[in-house]
């Protein structure tokens, strides 16, 4: 049955779908909606409106570990108060899916204009070195689906994965067959807590028993999580290639950008990787080979033409669209100025 | 089973010093263990960090070593999740009322079934001697080298705020006592918030002249007394169990 649903409403309804028992946030604009969408469910599920966001995401760590899965979702002034329970779950490799919906920041910023700013936060804010998986959908159909493979990277990789939204996608409505979409649920990897016995802990350990002075152990361990991360990774390639034979150059877009560069198909190919994290490099870069400029238009000033750059070891143009406000008409004259 | 069973043996020697307070708290956690008979499956110790947070690894249940001040936020996550587990709380002063202090403030209000071991040693042990929000009025410590300008926080009255609550203040000279509100604290089925008046020597103590733990653990008999059937609040010198509501 098709229905008129919004990008918010149908991350709620994928969490649900993938089977999500656990949910815990903090109300902030454009998110809210997932959690009050939530807050109906509260009895099926276990839902929590915490007292800031540190709490939200270290209750959504507790629950996991109790056995359930769980989420918690944000936006970018939360997003930045998430990191420190972030680095905490990939450390001890707790499953967990961390919704951030973008809104123009530094700080309370634009509220709650749509951005594309934590586009680097989202891999690089938390300390320390560490290969998240994120993704971000670009459809109100593809927030559900992405949603339910975002649990289920979450399972297979042990790790929090990152979804991200935007504040144009999440107030979308755009109708969708829910029924229609034909996702596997994967099961639940981590033994819950309660057989005695397990130490989890933010410590560099082996086997739960702290190694914090090994550099040798921790090298291997790192090669072992990095190696973990990208082979899981390799079972969600999620990108849409729209292959221009005549065009000259390639534009890369995501999320919300991808949409709104979509009518310029006719003169460049078009590449919305769905996948940010790790890099699509084999997709990426083949995409790239076939044309003599590749152009980033992003909501942001350059983050992902920057990793473009270091994968694709080439000049990359980037088009930021700044501050809240994007418009097709203004992307293609600043395409022809380049 | 015997509260040695709930001990980790393959992990000690602790990282705690000679002199510690700690290891007389955890010892007399194990202690009530034993005598509650928690069976091990059910048991879950939550730490955040600090010397007072390394006592999760320590306990052969399972066990989580969070982050600074996130103990009580990981631990209400556990809880709710699966209500069936035993979920106990152990962490210091700086950690559980300092950086976590708004987690206390809510999950206590929440009335969570949590047990909180609060090792109070009114300074910040394992970074060397700062001061804690519990650290008393004037003492020097290597953040207020002329003396706390501050009044210690209350836990007592923030434990107290809800309708339903219970505060217990132990001591770790007067151990049965100890063992006996921890007791009270497992069984009661809320928020139970344990303050231990501990000691820290090397990083507190030795700067205030004292040369040995066994010095300190006197001074802290001297400072409390029991008192058996508080009518309501403790008086700040006073050891006991106030709770009300379940
Ligand atoms: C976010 C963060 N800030 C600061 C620290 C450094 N740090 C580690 S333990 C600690 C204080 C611990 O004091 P307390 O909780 O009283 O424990 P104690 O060592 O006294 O038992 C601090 C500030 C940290 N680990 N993480
Ligand atoms: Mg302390």
């Amino acid at each position: 049955m098709m229905r008129l649903i919004m990008g918010n409403e149908a991350v709620a309804l994928g969490a649900l779908r993938a089977g999500m028992s656990f949910f815990a946030a903090y109300p902030i604009t454009p998110a809210s909606e997932i959690m009050h969408l939530l807050a109906e469910k509260e009895g099926e599920i276990v839902f929590l409106h915490a007292e800031d966001e540190i709490a939200a995401i270290h209750h959504a760590i507790g629950g996991s570990l109790a056995g359930r899965k769980a989420m918690t979702s944000t936006s970018g002034p939360g997003m930045s108060l998430k990191q420190e329970g972030i680095g905490l779950a990939h450390m001890m490799e707790v499953p967990l899916v961390v919704v951030d919906v973008m809104r123009v920041g530094p700080s309370t910023g634009m509220p709650t204009l749509p951005s594309q700013g934590d586009v680097l936060q989202s891999v690089h804010g938390s300390h320390g070195d560490y290969h998240p998986i994120v993704f971000y959908p670009s459809s109100v159909e593809e927030c559900y689906r992405v949603t339910i493979e975002a649990f289920n990277a979450a399972e297979e990789s042990r790790s929090p994965v990152v979804l991200l939204s935007d504040g144009f996608l999440s107030h979308l409505a755009e109708t969708v067959d829910l029924e229609a979409v034909k996702v596997e649920v994967k099961p639940r990897t981590l033994p819950p807590l309660g057989r005695g016995r397990r130490h989890f802990t933010g410590l560099l350990a082996e086997d739960g028993v702290p190694r914090t002075k090994d550099t040798a152990y921790y090298r291997e361990w790192y090669a072992r999580v990095k190696a973990k991360m990208s082979a899981v990774a390799s079972s969600y390639r999620f990108f849409e290639y729209l292959p221009n034979p005549g065009a000259e150059a390639l534009l890369i877009a995501y999320g919300i950008a991808f949409r709104v560069v979509l009518p310029l198909r006719r003169e460049y190919s078009l590449f919305k990787p769905v996948r940010m994290f790790p890099l699509l490099e084999d997709e990426i870069r083949a995409a790239a080979e076939a044309h003599d400029k590749v152009v980033v238009v992003e909501m942001n000033d350059g983050q992902y033409a920057g990793e473009m750059r270091k994968l694709l070891q080439r000049d990359v143009l980037s088009v930021p669209i700044l501050g809240g406000d994007i418009r097709l008409q203004e992307i293609r004259e600043r395409l022809h100025e380049l | 089973m015997n509260y040695k069973d709930y001990v980790k043996w393959e992990r000690m020697p602790s990282t705690w010093c000679p002199g510690c307070a700690i290891g007389t708290i955890f010892k007399s956690l194990a202690y009530t263990l034993e005598k509650l008979s928690v069976p091990r499956e059910e048991l879950v110790v939550v730490s955040g960090i600090g010397c007072s947070g390394r006592a999760a690894g320590y306990f052969d249940g399972d066990s989580v070593h969070t982050t600074h001040g996130r103990a009580v936020a990981v631990a209400e996550g556990i809880k709710r999740g699966n209500p069936a587990l035993k979920v106990i709380v152990f962490s210091g002063d700086g950690d559980l009322v300092g950086i976590g202090g708004n987690h206390f403030l809510h999950t206590s209000r929440r009335d969570v079934d949590l047990t909180v071991v609060c090792v109070n040693n009114g300074i910040y042990g394992m970074t060397g001697g700062q001061m804690a929000p519990t650290t008393p009025p004037g003492e020097k410590t290597l953040t207020s080298p002329r003396g706390t300008a501050f009044a210690p926080i209350n836990i007592q009255a923030i434990a107290t705020a809800g309708p339903r609550h219970f505060y217990a203040r132990a001591s770790v000279y007067q151990v049965n006592h100890l063992q006996q509100a921890l007791r009270e604290a497992i069984e009661w089925p809320g928020f139970a918030f344990v303050d231990v008046m501990a000691f820290c020597l090397e990083n507190f103590g030795r700067r205030l002249a004292f040369k040995s733990g066994h010095e300190m653990l006197f001074k802290v008999k001297a400072d409390f007394k029991i008192n058996p059937a508080p009518a309501g609040r403790l008086a700040d010198n006073e050891l006991g169990v106030v709770k009300h509501g379940h």
